[in-house]
């Protein structure tokens, strides 16, 4: 075998494969989901996007949400994930003017975002189960009042 | 041929007898009559004592006009009720028969027809005999006694050949299919060549249809080509039954079957075609085996059976082999058991991952769903741009600073879909794998327990009364005769199997060959006569009948359809073929119809094919064609003295128009004055 000469070893970084949440359009399609069909006047806060943009992310995280909700709030609800990536999305989402700030801290769907999510709701194949789920819970089910005491709690048992 | 001789209506109303009743000629007829006089309830009613009426797009009576069936005005402004209506055909090929069918009528439905052997209407003093028949119903076109179509058929010495239905079982040609060719009526005949044709079910019927009329040999070729297609798959489903019967066979004798497939094949050498067990490790055929086991019996029998004390010793170093082998039995079954349960755990892994990898899949088909849908938006993300400085935006939510290439989703997509791939060729391996370590350490037990059960029967014997006969060699004895007469039992079937399978090899070859015998190229030289003759008088007439679409030479009669096509030559040199229909201004396809039914009975003519050498057009003055074009097909139409043409026209409801169109020809003109149903 030859020597193997480092020097002229190189390397070609090649393009990796991202999980689809981490995708700008459709992170901002979810929030679209989430603002239309869980948040009364289509308005919501950044810990209630992220409550429900963690349970989106998986089958599991909504069943055990769903749980939460179907055992009238008794049941055991631990952490759910914050992550930066919804906070991007929701930028972009303003800066695309599909969502805008209200009063600088909630976040509210404008006229293009309630397009896009004639657009999205039209399609039969996409968001199924993600669609049923959101439908499920409704804009009543979690309310911030809701949200307060789950966050409290949340805090009380593990900070 | 077929020759329309005479046609009669009768229709009873409350007010008395009503009808009417035309004779017709050989050569060209022209039935004249301005519009809704009742031009087309004569064409019509031609139709329904045919038993073509499908061609009007229904079946049975509702196809009528309603002075068949409702009312008749007679005279103008005076409405009198149908009570009962029929209509009488007199027909001629060699022989002259007449059909009665009914429109309305009490006692008679539409599906029942007369027919009298004799010319019932234009010899109506002499009396026929008559048998009823019925169309439509399952059998009018194939039972022997009652089917009239079966029998308009045979009266026009029409073999309608079999064709191959889109479910794939052979159907004889609708003889209501062949009557597109030669009929062409008013309101959606004029549309395409074969516009009216019904549906039955039929590949490629028009075409069909049209080798029939032309009575091409290819139409026997590709029936015989369909043909073996169909004994082909027959003998598929003969040869893999016979083949799971082998193997069964087989699985009884606890071997595989080995030397043949489950896919026909012509086989040589039967001898490399046996059942394969295992003896000692090694894989030995069936009836090596039981030689083997005859030949051990026949050792055993030559003495008589010891007793237990002239055994001892034998026993003695029998027992070491059997815990010698029970330890190795053991040894790997306990090295198997493990390996079993990785495999196992490593398939739950698999499945794991291919779910996980399925769902990713889901939802980046979903995210390139939602970017198209937001590039419609517009939304300036959905291009890779961001919306406030509008600079390239990475396909990506992870923090900017963090050095990173996503691929792009398309490419992701087919990433996944090859991971996919892949972990499930690993399942199918892996499940695989788990089922041959399945059995192997099945049969492991199996031993095992066979070797401890003789390893206790030795011990027994060990420890029992010397004198006593020895049980453990009456039980191998009894033992392996039962296993010779099984084995015996089991080769006689095979052979007897074997014998069969070799008549199926024979069978195949003879298959196989006819399959190769097939002709090349399909068509005949008749064939090829036929269809130059037929696309050289096609165009000739549409030279006639002045055409302008389209350069002749471009112009031919598809070999697959038999219908005119033209030829364009691609940029790339390559030839393509397009429907002459879109090609054609809306009046130059008229052309293109006159001339195309002119041309098949033309060289039905010359070459004396299946054609009934007979025309009927309604109303083929469409589109506003010019009258002297229409002059030129006339004169066309009455060069057929000998066979015969039906032409229903208005000629514009003018007498002038008439005599244009029509001067110098010869022809037989049946005009209906006023209206055509009139008190008779």
């Amino acid at each position: 075998m030859e020597d193997v000469r480092i020097k002229n070893l190189s390397f070609t970084k090649r393009p990796i494969s991202i999980p689809a949440d981490y995708r700008p359009m459709y992170k901002i399609a979810k929030i679209v989901l989430i603002l239309k069909n869980c948040c009364r006047s289509e308005c919501s806060d950044l810990l209630k996007s992220h409550l429900f943009s963690w349970a989106l992310k998986s089958q599991r995280n909504m069943d055990k949400l769903k749980e939460y909700v179907t055992n009238n709030f008794t049941t055991e609800f631990s952490v759910w994930g914050i992550e930066p990536a919804l906070n991007r999305a929701l930028q972009f989402a303003v800066a695309e003017k599909i969502c805008e700030l209200v009063d600088g801290k909630k976040y509210q769907l404008t006229e293009k975002g309630n397009k896009f999510f004639d657009l999205i709701n039209k399609d039969d194949e996409l968001f199924v189960e993600e669609k049923a789920f959101l439908k499920f819970i409704g804009k009543n089910k979690i309310t911030d009042k809701r949200l307060q005491t789950m966050s409290k709690q949340w805090s009380l048992s593990y900070a | 041929m077929l020759k329309i001789r005479a046609i009669k209506i009768e229709v009873n109303t409350s007010n008395g007898l009503f009808g009417a009743e035309y004779q017709f000629e050989s050569g060209l007829n022209i039935i004249r009559g301005n519009n809704s006089t009742g031009k087309s309830s004569l064409f019509q009613s031609i139709l329904y004592g045919l038993g073509f009426e499908e061609l009007l797009g229904a079946r049975n009576e509702k196809t009528m006009q309603a002075v068949l069936k409702d009312q008749v005005e007679y005279p103008k402004g005076t409405l009198n009720d149908v009570i009962q209506s029929f209509v009488y055909l007199e027909i001629e090929n060699k022989e002259t028969v007449t059909i009665k069918r009914s429109v309305i009528s009490q006692i008679r439905k539409p599906q029942l027809v007369d027919v009298f052997f004799g010319a019932h209407l234009t010899e109506p003093n002499k009396s026929y005999e008559s048998k009823p028949m019925y169309i439509h119903d399952s059998g009018g076109a194939s039972n022997e006694l009652y089917g009239f179509h079966l029998f308009l058929a045979n009266f026009l010495e029409w073999n309608l050949p079999e064709v191959v239905t889109t479910t794939g079982d052979l159907n004889k040609l609708y003889i209501q299919q062949v009557a597109p060719s030669f009929i062409k009526e008013q309101k959606s005949g004029w549309s395409d060549f074969m516009a009216t044709m019904p549906y039955y079910g039929i590949r490629n019927t028009s075409a069909r249809v049209l080798e029939f009329i032309l009575n091409l040999d290819v139409f026997e070729n590709e029936k015989r080509k369909q043909h073996i297609k169909i004994q082909k798959q027959v003998f598929n489903n003969k040869w893999s039954n016979h083949v799971s019967q082998l193997n069964k066979l087989a699985e009884r004798s606890g071997g595989t079957l080995s030397g043949i497939s489950e896919t026909p094949q012509i086989i040589n050498n039967f001898n490399n075609i046996f059942i394969q067990v295992i003896k000692d490790d090694s894989a030995i055929s069936l009836n090596e085996y039981n030689n083997l086991q005859k030949l051990e019996l026949e050792g055993l029998e030559k003495y008589p059976t010891g007793n237990v004390g002239s055994k001892v010793l034998g026993n003695e170093v029998f027992l070491n082999e059997l815990n010698q082998k029970l330890n190795q039995l053991s040894l790997n079954h306990n090295l198997l058991s493990p390996e079993l349960n990785f495999d196992k755990e490593r398939l739950k892994q698999y499945e794991k991952q291919l779910l996980a990898v399925h769902e990713d899949l889901k939802k980046n088909k979903g995210a390139l769903k939602v970017k198209t849908l937001g590039a419609s938006l517009p939304s300036e993300v959905a291009f890779d741009h961001c919306p406030t400085c509008h600079q390239d935006l990475k396909d990506s939510l992870l923090p900017t600073d963090i050095e990173q290439n996503p691929m792009r989703i398309e490419d992701n997509i087919a990433f996944l879909d090859a991971q996919e791939r892949m972990i499930q060729i690993f399942t199918e391996g892996q499940r695989k794998s788990i089922k041959d370590k399945e059995k192997q350490l099945s049969s492991y037990q199996l031993q095992l327990s066979e070797v401890r059960q003789q390893i206790r029967a030795i011990q027994q014997e060990l420890i029992s009364d010397e004198r006593l006969p020895s049980v453990l060699e009456i039980e191998k004895r009894l033992n392996l005769k039962k296993r010779v007469e099984f084995f015996n039992k089991i080769t006689e079937d095979f052979y007897l199997l074997i014998e069969e399978l070799k008549l199926l090899s024979k069978e195949y070859e003879v298959l196989l060959r006819k399959e190769k015998n097939l002709p090349k190229d399909f068509f005949s030289l008749e064939d090829k006569n036929k269809l130059s003759n037929l696309e050289a008088y096609f165009i000739y007439l549409l030279r006639e009948f002045n055409y302008q679409s389209k350069v002749f030479d471009n112009i031919t009669i598809s070999k697959e359809s038999y219908l005119p096509v033209i030829n364009k030559t691609l940029p790339n040199g390559f030839e393509k073929q397009y429907d002459i229909i879109f090609d054609s201004s809306a009046s130059d396809f008229i052309r293109c119809i006159w001339a195309y039914s002119t041309a098949l009975l033309n060289t039905s003519v010359h070459h004396n094919s299946n054609h009934p050498k007979l025309l009927i057009f309604d109303e083929p003055k469409q589109q506003d064609i010019a009258m002297e074009d229409f002059k030129k097909f006339l004169a066309e139409l009455s060069k057929y003295e000998e066979q015969q043409v039906l032409v229903f026209a208005s000629f514009e409801n003018s007498d002038e128009s008439f005599k244009a169109s029509t001067e110098g020809l010869k022809f037989h003109l049946n005009q209906i004055q006023e209206k055509l149903i009139r008190p008779i």
